[in-house]
């Protein structure tokens, strides 16, 4: 018990303290996790909405992957790179949801299971 | 020069040396003399060129060729007159004016020579190595001329001349539909390919020619394609000789293989040595090979010239039109074979068993087909076993060393068996197709037969070998005779003695049941309809001279039906070839007294390669006799004996078509027998052509199972690949994302797995260096 | 022992885990979906046990177990919500739990721009396609919650799937980061002497300079330059920064940084971080990402003019729906009091719809740009 309280302080350390590997392992597991979390509801869910949903949530996780490796390495590339991905998130959801739009219109109906025209 | 010179001293040389055996009452075509031998055979190499042709004895196999190509003209322009038989009759006699010129050149000076004229290069193969001398296969189209060939060629020429001049009427029943034009191309093409045969250069272009007469004999015995019957026999003629062919040419591959040449001016000096040993009773000395050459070549003779055990397809040919069976199947293509072992006798010389071969195999066909004979109906059957018997005796004749008998037979025979195949389809195609003799009788009687009678009657005379009257008792004698002078060949002088009566005895059945008697005689199948009878100025058409014969009917089945007697063209032909059976007896026996060889058949063989001298062997003296004259003797009793057997039988006393006295003759299973053909076809049927039909029943069923399971098969799996790759693309976005996702980790455990060492690295975690995947450089 | 409890400890809460969200994933019949939050809670946290238990020494900030857990509850909400809505709603608590993380490592700058970016732009597009794009009620099925919202395709493959990958990729982690050495280059040492007038600014407030009087000298300017416009003598390295004073701001003087005054918050900032790295650095990108937004502009506008023709059987289920939506109205004025939300709105007795509609009842859910 003593070994985990005093790890506990109020921030991550202030920039620019050096971060421990042990620590990032922490911040990459939770972005495993979540980036886990979002493929399983991609491929899970029928609703088309709620699919490219799941994409934004594997967009999160690579930001907290980028973000965690950025503080590690103690530059600001990684975050840099977020204000990318940022940007592309942004504007692929903005197609993909037109799209969606007027797949609906076709269908009048969001399950991604109508649409196995190309099936073998 | 020198070598003419040379070959007028070896024959004058042999004809002393014949003339004084002569002396001595020995008598034989095997002079058996050393010096003979010597001088004959050094002074000229065996077969080798000594003269030189003119050109034009090139029209004599090209001519014909022409007619073909003209004739298949007439055909395609649909020509519906008789356009086709002009053709053919000038091209072939011209063939024939060409090749009495070529004679005429040939034997010039009075011996013979031996020339080779080149139309062009045909095949030519040359290739060697280092250390390997070259070797070449060369085969021109050229034709090599010698006395032997002139001989063959003039009645081949001559009588298909006659025949196409024959069948220009006895085919005019098709002159308005395309067959008279398809007969008349497939009649020259086998005149062609005859020639080629007969007149070849090398074995290759003998090949050729022997494929090609068998071709046309296929095409005209099935000219009545719609016949079942015809097709059946065309296509049986066909395989049977297929399966002589076989031993053809591996005749010809081994001859090439050992002499390394197919060429006869370049293969028979090398057969000199070969025959040089055999002379001197060395025969054991000589390669298996070369021995057994000949015997192969049998084998094709037998096959073309229908002798046991490919006899079969002779009979059945009887299904195409006379014409057909008189030049194809009596006159020429079945003397292929004889001509066969008459050119390569040199070489038969050299082998132990092929001479025997061919004498015993012809003597027992000879007997068999004469028993066969006498217990058919058809007379046109009959003729053909009377053909195979026929031919049996001249193989035998050859067999007996006696290759100038053998081929003055094939000559004589020519011309008679032509004759009465001619006088058969006179009758059949007066009589609408009726060739039972069952149900014909007294045909000489009637009105405008009297020619076909007449040719009829010389050719049964001719057959039967009635004594010293018939150019076929000489050259029958001349056989029989050489047999009876042979020791070891004894017994097949007495075979021949005895077939030799049985045929005279079914010949003249023949006659007497047909042409003498009550007048009696029913319609063929082919009669015409009533229309055409009540119509008379159609006779015009027919184009022959009115022969009603109407107060002639008796008790004919059909009564309106009226015999329709030959017109111009047939008893032309007939006739000249009634008047030509006797003009050659001078050819065949040498009249200017004491029994000596110097007759024209005689030197035609000896001046070529088939007249070598055979080995020196003792004459046989039967009962103490001198061979030729017992033979004659006997040839005279058998013969005399059969025709009055015939007499009584068929001829006094009776009444009818159908009746005989021969019916009171009960044999028993023996007749049924004979009238079966001694079961010899259910025979061949039963051992090969079921078998066979069985393993084409396996060999198509593995075909389908098999091959084409296995073809399927190769279809079939990257189809079912397919099949089961295609249920993946399930057209759904899950799914496929799905299955990334799986790739994906699938991919990362690889790398992860490969990093840390492979299977050999497997441990805990912790086992990756530095700077590989998960490791980075700060 | 410590890693090897904390190895077992890991895969078996991955396990556990994996188990949980299997449950909560919405399904046929029975759906444990409280359960299985429970217990994907559970598997969390062997998860995070296992973790501190590899270096106990170097455990992070205990905001960041909490931010975790937000964040990755909210995200199986979101994979597991039946309601399309409720998911985006779950999804920005997941920003916001991120953007704490951010915030716990020192990038506030991302932290915000996410918030703002994704929660307050992305997100409402979202929540604005989701209201678009979603069925009107038929007669059959007042309660509206679309089939293929209410159950999940294939739950356990997918699960199975995703855990075995998480398991390589925390294998591949762990390995890699075992090996890492922290770096312990100061990110920010020369950047901050690029500022000056901050600095300038934080010495006027530590009062080491006098704001009306003194500033930070220049160098000599170059030749046919005037006079204040040389490169600033501020040397951070060798921990001097030169003042110039007096007339003309002629007269120097050198200001030590190990000087007690020296202000202990003088260091770059992370806005200030992230823009030279964007702008020094990476000028490039974000052409590019400028190019990308305007393309999708295009794009948007060129897919929101197509017309599109209704499938033959979205038709006649159109035309049903029309059918129904009338019967349905009559039927609802005529009723006393009906529950129950049609397509995110509500309708009372009155049959006025009242939602974010606006009171327009849409006939067929949809009308926009001649869908019908």
């Amino acid at each position: 018990m003593n070994v985990l309280l005093d790890g506990l302080t109020l921030a991550q350390g202030g920039f620019p303290e050096p971060m421990a590997s042990a620590t990032l392992y922490h911040y990459l597991m939770t972005s495993g996790m979540l980036f886990v979390i979002g493929l399983i509801g991609f491929v899970t869910r029928r609703n088309l909405i709620i699919m490219f949903l799941c994409t934004e949530l594997m967009f999160q996780a690579a930001g907290i992957a980028l973000i965690a490796f950025s503080r590690f390495h103690l530059n600001h590339t990684g975050e840099s790179f977020v204000v990318f991905v940022l940007t592309i998130a942004a504007a692929e959801a903005a197609l993909a949801l037109a799209l969606v739009v007027l797949l609906f219109r076709r269908k009048e109906s969001l399950d991604a299971a109508e649409w196995a025209e190309m099936r073998g | 020069m020198v070598g003419l010179v040379e070959q007028l001293q070896t024959l004058q040389v042999v004809a002393a040396g014949v003339f004084a055996q002569v002396e001595h009452g020995a008598l034989g075509t095997h002079g058996g003399h050393e010096a003979a031998l010597n001088a004959g055979v050094n002074a000229a190499a065996l077969g080798a060129v000594t003269g030189e042709l003119p050109k034009w004895t090139l029209l004599i196999p090209f001519l014909p060729l022409l007619g073909c190509v003209l004739c298949g003209v007439c055909a395609i322009l649909k020509v519906r007159n008789k356009l086709p038989a002009v053709i053919t009759v000038a091209c072939i006699a011209g063939a024939f004016a060409a090749t009495v010129g070529a004679y005429m050149h040939t034997m010039h000076d009075g011996h013979a020579q031996t020339a080779v004229v080149k139309a062009w290069d045909w095949i030519r193969f040359v290739w060697g190595t280092e250390y390997k001398s070259p070797r070449e296969f060369i085969a021109n189209f050229s034709f090599y001329v010698d006395s032997l060939t002139c001989l063959w060629m003039l009645f081949v020429t001559g009588l298909a001349t006659l025949i196409a001049l024959y069948a220009s009427e006895y085919m005019a029943g098709d002159v308005k539909t395309a067959g008279y034009a398809r007969f008349y191309v497939a009649f020259c093409l086998f005149v062609f390919s005859m020639a080629c045969l007969v007149m070849g250069d090398n074995l290759l272009l003998l090949y050729l020619g022997w494929e090609g007469v068998g071709l046309c004999s296929y095409l005209l015995i099935g000219y009545f394609y719609k016949k079942p019957s015809a097709v059946a026999a065309a296509k049986k003629a066909f395989i049977m000789n297929r399966i002589g062919d076989l031993g053809l040419s591996m005749g010809l591959m081994l001859t090439y293989v050992h002499f390394g040449t197919v060429e006869y001016a370049k293969l028979f000096p090398l057969i000199q040595t070969y025959l040089d040993l055999a002379q001197h009773g060395k025969i054991d000395e000589i390669p298996f090979i070369v021995q057994a050459i000949p015997v192969l070549f049998t084998i094709g003779a037998f096959g073309k010239s229908a002798q046991i055990p490919l006899y079969v397809w002779l009979p059945d040919a009887m299904e195409g039109p006379t014409p057909v069976s008189a030049l194809i199947h009596a006159a020429t293509m079945v003397t292929a074979g004889v001509y066969l072992v008459a050119r390569f006798f040199p070489l038969y010389l050299c082998s132990e068993w092929a001479l025997p071969i061919v004498a015993w195999g012809g003597a027992l066909t000879a007997l068999l087909a004469a028993t066969i004979g006498m217990a058919q109906f058809d007379i046109k059957r009959i003729m053909a076993y009377s053909t195979v018997s026929q031919l049996g005796f001249m193989f035998a004749g050859i067999g007996v060393l006696g290759a100038v008998g053998g081929a003055a037979h094939v000559f004589t025979h020519a011309f008679f068996k032509a004759m009465l195949f001619l006088s058969c389809g006179a009758v059949m195609h007066g009589f609408a197709g009726q060739l039972d003799l069952r149900k014909l009788s007294g045909v000489a009687k009637i009105k405008g037969w009297k020619i076909v009678s007449l040719a009829m009657f010389v050719g049964c005379i001719n057959l039967a070998g009635v004594p010293f009257i018939t150019a076929g008792f000489w050259s029958k004698d001349m056989i029989i005779g050489d047999a009876f002078a042979d020791h070891g060949m004894v017994a097949i002088g007495w075979i021949l003695l005895g077939t030799a009566g049985l045929t005279a005895y079914y010949t003249f059945r023949v006659f007497f049941r047909v042409f003498m008697g009550p007048v009696q005689y029913e319609a063929g199948d082919e009669v015409h309809g009533d229309a055409d009878h009540a119509n008379h100025a159609n006779h015009a058409n027919h184009g022959h001279s009115d022969a009603h014969g109407a107060q002639e009917h008796g008790s004919a089945a059909h009564a309106a039906f009226h015999p329709h007697a030959p017109g111009l063209a047939i008893n032309a032909v007939l006739l000249i070839l009634a008047v030509a059976a006797f003009a050659v007896i001078p050819l065949v026996h040498d009249f200017s007294g004491g029994g000596g060889h110097s007759f024209w058949a005689s030197s035609m063989v000896h001046g070529s390669t088939a007249g070598v001298e055979p080995p020196h062997a003792e004459h046989y003296k039967p009962f103490g006799m001198d061979a030729h004259r017992f033979a004659m003797i006997g040839s005279i009793i058998v013969g005399l004996v059969g025709i009055v057997v015939a007499f009584f039988l068929h001829y006094v006393g009776r009444t009818s078509s159908a009746t005989s006295k021969a019916d009171s003759i009960k044999l028993g299973a023996i007749q049924t027998a004979a009238q079966h053909k001694w079961y010899v076809d259910e025979a061949y049927h039963a051992i090969f052509v079921l078998p066979l039909r069985v393993l084409a029943h396996v060999f198509h069923a593995f075909d389908k199972m098999v091959v084409d399971g296995l073809v399927n098969l190769f279809g079939m799996v990257p189809r079912g690949l397919g099949h089961t790759a295609r249920r993946t693309q399930t057209g759904v976005l899950h799914d496929y994302a799905l299955r990334m996702a799986g790739g994906l980790a699938v991919v990362v455990l690889a790398i992860w797995f490969l990093h840390s060492g492979g299977w050999s690295g497997w441990g805990g975690p912790g086992l990756v260096e530095v700077g590989s995947v998960g490791g980075v450089r700060p | 022992m410590n890693t090897l409890a904390s190895s077992i400890l890991l895969f078996v809460g991955s396990v556990v885990g994996a188990i949980g969200i299997a449950m909560a994933l919405p399904r046929k019949g029975v759906s444990p979906q409280l359960l299985g939050a429970l217990i994907a809670a559970l598997g969390l946290g062997g998860i995070f046990l296992a973790l501190g238990l590899r270096a106990p020494g170097d455990l992070p900030n205990i905001n960041f177990y909490v931010f975790s857990l937000i964040a990755l509850g909210s995200a199986l909400r979101v994979i597991s919500h039946p309601r399309p809505v409720y998911s985006a709603l779950y999804f920005i608590l997941t920003i916001l739990a991120s953007s704490g993380l951010y915030v716990l490592l020192s990038a506030e700058f991302m932290a915000f721009a996410l918030i703002i970016v994704y929660a307050g732009a992305i997100l409402i597009t979202y929540l604005f396609v989701i209201m678009l794009a979603t069925e009107s009620p038929t007669a059959d099925q007042v309660e509206a919650l679309a089939e293929y919202d209410r159950y999940s395709r294939e739950p356990i493959v997918a699960t199975l799937t995703g855990f075995i990958l998480l398991a390589a990729l925390t294998t591949m982690m762990g390995v890699g980061t075992s090996k890492m050495a922290p770096a312990t280059i100061p990110a920010d040492a020369g950047l901050l002497s690029r500022l000056p007038r901050k600095i300038e600014k934080s010495l006027v407030e530590a009062k080491l300079i006098d704001g009306k009087t003194e500033r930070l000298a220049r160098a000599a300017a170059a030749l046919g330059e005037p006079t204040n416009s040389g490169p600033y003598l501020i040397d951070l390295a060798g921990g001097t920064v030169t003042v110039a004073y007096g007339k003309d701001y002629a007269q120097r003087r050198i200001i030590s940084t190990s000087n007690p005054l020296w202000p202990k918050d003088l260091k770059i900032s992370n806005i200030e971080g992230v823009g030279f790295s964007l702008l020094a650095d990476h000028p490039g990108g974000i052409e590019v990402a400028g190019v990308i937004l305007l393309m999708a502009m295009l794009g948007a506008v060129v897919l929101a003019r197509k017309k599109v023709e209704l499938d033959e059987h979205a038709k006649l289920v159109a035309e049903q729906h029309a059918l129904v939506d009338e019967q349905s109205i009559a039927a609802l004025r005529a009723t006393p009091k009906v529950g129950g939300v049609i397509g995110g709105l509500s309708v009372d007795n009155s049959g006025k719809a009242s939602g974010s509609n606006g009171g327009q009842l849409p006939k067929s859910g949809v009308q926009i740009g001649g869908g019908r």
